[in-house]
């Protein structure tokens, strides 16, 4: 059994690599340098009173200290007359002016000279001549076709800079870069290899060693995130999967019962509309109802009440929590009911039809003793597998539930943890999840065998 | 088709509330169809910041709000309706896509099996070296040149070397390839383990989840939405496509059309494909109300879709600014709930009634 439950985990790991290597790939390639432009509006006061070079120098400090600087893979493919320091650039309105210039003129040690000899023009200027050039620039900073590049280049002399040297050197680049255009470069693809030395390979040598990094948004591990967004989750979803599955049993117990065949005509339809009904919504209607002033106000609405139970005793703390909790446990109970209700009923109802049951029938048991002895034990196989569908689903539940409650778990921290674009924290939670996934696959397997000891022989 | 027609008739005189349902989304399309031609006196996204929070039956600056207005005054009665358009809008496409591709990697993963399919070495490497042409001129390339902001005229000429590139691969390499002896040796593609994990890869992290993370890569937009919805969604249609091949691969009738000697493609096509249509038919509507609701769920969070786009989700959004405003959950809130019943109960009812006919 040992055996085939760890035959069933390796199994599960290759998925898993898959997508969270996905996942980590995507979310570097889709979206170029993420974070950076947070930490430089964050710190927008201080760097804009400093120099463009300040904010250049931040810029790069960042992308070394967050091992960005470094590649994303062990290879990469791009087109040839595109260098791969390309995101060390900083302005980015730079960047995509170089990008543009690369890819147009397909050679990139010109480009790289024309862009030289205008920033050092640039540099070169009086603080005074610099405010007037400023217009003249910024242009000069955007043109990339021929035509305009020497359109712009031609008006250098009106301009009066009196700094001939590098006018001269300027005006030679351009000519230079325009007279040496490789139209067509760019449809040649350019390999490169880069090693171990890259951004995937660091990230998932720190993920095997328990490292998740550090958040985006704040700069704490991103481990301590999660633990204590988890702590917060997992008694929700403990609780309301415990709570759900009690509630399903009694009921599909009571439904299966003959004489209950009017509770039936009531109860099946009543699932079904619940059923029907998104979370968030019926959530938000929960909420509305028995959490807002103009309404019924049972429950306090938001949050956990750490503040409140800070003090007092175990009970008088439990109590309290207790108030906070009732309503996003409500939902995802309400949530999860109808599914396994009717699940659990169907089996109960097709196992009650087969002969041992009539067997136990005819020895004269009354139906709920053969429903509590004989019933329950085979009808408990098909709910097992819905508990390790179920489990990861209440994940996805919390998402939408600690959202409106506001409610510091793993899903709100999901939620923003999208909003605020931090990488690091989304991809901890992504893996997090999926790990959690296949353990309590793992754990169904183990009760499939403590259910069914027919399993346990035949995987053996 | 014909018998298709026959059990819905059935089911329409039998059940009531098949009848109720199918007649409320029948209305609904209709209403969704016939919207540019209604009388409707606001548009969707037209502020009316004199009257924000309208109480329902209250005039406004034009025609009275009907439903009452948000918090910008939006009108909630014309966004009810303009959101059922853009929700059918985005499901429909998503999952006639998304069936269709789980159709194709189920019916193939059932129908070859592990041995099923036979490819020679020069075969795969031919197909690698064309799928990686289409990755770098077909989508690296137009996709950095949309970004830089390059003249088309580079976007044709990198399509066209794609062209060229591929009718090379197939018409000159591989059958020069074939002549290697090495390259010509066939063994066993694994086609149902691969899609197996490809789906298990897939379905590994809930969906929403899953899609929350791939959506925070993206800039918030409709069709990349929609693209990240199809490709998540194909899974539950691919693993029944791929059950019910096998389980009608063994059916005597297959069998003998197998032996009449018809082709693979006809097999597959006229005899597997109808054989699952009801099933098919079932977990698509059964998907759509998911879809559905799945989309009211984002735009009630805000995540992924811009601000204007008209949604149940958006307008029920309001009411986290105003609890009083009862108005803004219970009606956009029913019209999502009576649909996402109604495409329900249509799956329930069509899956009772193939069931009853196995």
């Amino acid at each position: 059994m040992l055996q085939y439950i760890l035959k069933r985990f390796l199994l599960s790991l290759p998925a898993l690599w898959l997508l969270v290597t996905l996942v980590f790939l995507l979310s570097r390639l889709l979206t170029g340098t993420p974070g950076a432009e947070q930490i430089l509006q964050e710190n927008g006061g201080y760097y804009s009173k400093g120099s463009a070079a300040g904010r250049e120098q931040a810029y790069k400090s960042y992308l070394e200290r967050t091992g960005q600087n470094l590649p994303l893979f062990y290879f990469s493919v791009k087109a040839s007359p595109e260098p791969d320091t390309l995101h060390l650039v900083y302005p980015e309105s730079h960047r995509a002016f170089l990008k543009k210039l690369y890819w147009q003129y397909g050679n990139a040690q010109l480009v790289n000279q024309y862009y030289a000899s205008i920033r050092s023009l640039e540099h070169a200027l009086s603080p005074t001549q610099e405010s007037e050039a400023r217009l003249y620039f910024d242009i000069l900073y955007r043109t990339t076709s021929p035509e305009s590049i020497n359109l712009a280049i031609a008006q250098l002399p009106q301009l009066n800079f009196g700094n001939t040297t590098h006018t001269n050197e300027l005006r030679a680049a351009a000519a230079l870069l325009l007279e040496n255009q490789q139209a067509f470069a760019y449809l040649v693809p350019f390999w490169r290899w880069h090693g171990s030395n890259n951004q995937y390979h660091i990230w998932f040598t720190n993920v095997l060693q328990g490292n998740l990094g550090v958040s985006l948004r704040d700069g704490r591990p991103v481990s301590t995130i999660l633990y204590g967004a988890v702590a917060n989750t997992w008694w929700h979803i403990l609780i309301s999967i415990v709570l759900a599955f009690a509630i399903s049993f009694k009921l599909g117990m009571l439904l299966v019962m003959p004489q209950s065949i009017k509770l039936r005509k009531v109860v099946l339809p009543t699932l079904f509309i619940i059923d029907s009904i998104p979370l968030f919504l019926l959530a938000l209607l929960l909420l509305v109802l028995l959490a807002t002033p103009s309404f019924l106000q049972l429950f306090p609405v938001y949050g956990m009440g750490y503040y409140i139970a800070a003090g007092g005793t175990w009970l008088q703390r439990l109590s309290i929590y207790a108030q906070y909790m009732a309503l996003p446990v409500v939902c995802l109970v309400l949530g999860n009911i109808p599914y396994l209700t009717s699940l659990i009923y169907r089996s109960f109802s097709e196992e009650s039809k087969k002969d041992y049951a009539r067997t136990a029938k005819a020895k004269g048991m009354s139906p709920r003793q053969v429903i509590r002895t004989q019933l329950l034990r085979n009808t408990l196989l098909p709910a097992i597998t819905v508990l390790s569908e179920t489990l990861p689903a209440l994940v996805a539940g919390a998402v939408i539930v600690e959202t409106i409650f506001a409610i510091p778990g793993m899903g709100r921290l999901m939620v923003e943890a999208v909003l605020a674009r931090d990488y690091p924290v989304i991809i901890a939670v992504v893996m997090l999840v999926a790990a959690f996934r296949a353990v309590s696959y793992l754990l169904a397997d183990v009760c499939y065998s403590l259910a069914d000891p027919r399993i346990k022989h035949a995987a053996s | 088709m014909i018998q298709l027609r026959k059990d819905l008739m059935q089911l329409w005189h039998q059940q009531l509330t098949f009848k109720i349902a199918a007649s409320y989304i029948g209305i609904l399309l209709l209403l969704i169809v016939a919207l540019p031609i209604l009388p409707v006196t606001y548009s969707p996204n037209e502020l009316d910041l004199q009257h924000t929070f309208a109480k329902p039956f209250t005039s406004g600056s034009g025609a009275p709000h009907w439903l009452g207005t948000d918090v910008l005054g939006r009108d909630v009665w014309v966004n009810i309706l303009y959101g059922a358009r853009s929700a059918f809008l985005i499901s429909f496409p998503v999952m006639l896509f998304s069936t269709g591709l789980g159709l194709v990697l189920g019916i193939s993963a059932g129908y070859f099996g592990n041995t099923g399919l036979k490819v020679s070495r020069a075969a795969i490497g031919v197909i690698l070296l064309a799928l990686l042409c289409i990755a770098y001129y077909g989508l690296y390339l137009p996709l950095s040149l949309v970004e830089t902001g390059l003249p088309l005229k580079y976007t044709w000429y990198s399509l066209l070397v794609l062209l060229v590139l591929l009718l090379l691969l197939y018409k000159v390499a591989l059958p020069l390839l074939k002549k290697w002896r090495f390259a010509a040796t066939r063994f066993n593609l694994p086609l149902d383990y691969l899609v197996l994990r490809l789906t298990e890869a897939f379905t590994s992290v809930p969906r929403l989840l899953l899609i929350l993370a791939l959506v925070s890569f993206l800039q918030p937009s409709v069709l990349l939405l929609s693209g990240i919805f199809a490709a998540t969604f194909w899974t539950s249609t691919a693993r029944l496509a791929r059950a019910e091949t096998l389980k009608i691969k063994q059916l005597p009738y297959f069998e003998a059309a197998h032996s009449l000697g018809a082709r693979r493609m006809r097999l597959l096509t006229k005899h597997a494909l109808p054989n699952m249509l009801g099933p098919i038919i079932v977990t698509f509507t059964f998907s759509i109300a998911g879809l559905l609701a799945l989309e009211s769920t984002l735009s009630f969070l805000g995540i992924g879709v811009p601000g204007t786009f008209v949604s149940w989700g958006r307008t029920i959004a309001g009411i986290r600014s105003n609890t009083a405003a009862w108005w803004l959950v219970v009606f956009p809130g029913a019209a999502l709930a009576t649909t996402v019943w109604a495409l329900q109960t249509i799956s329930y009812h069509l899956l009772n009634h193939f069931e009853s006919k196995r």
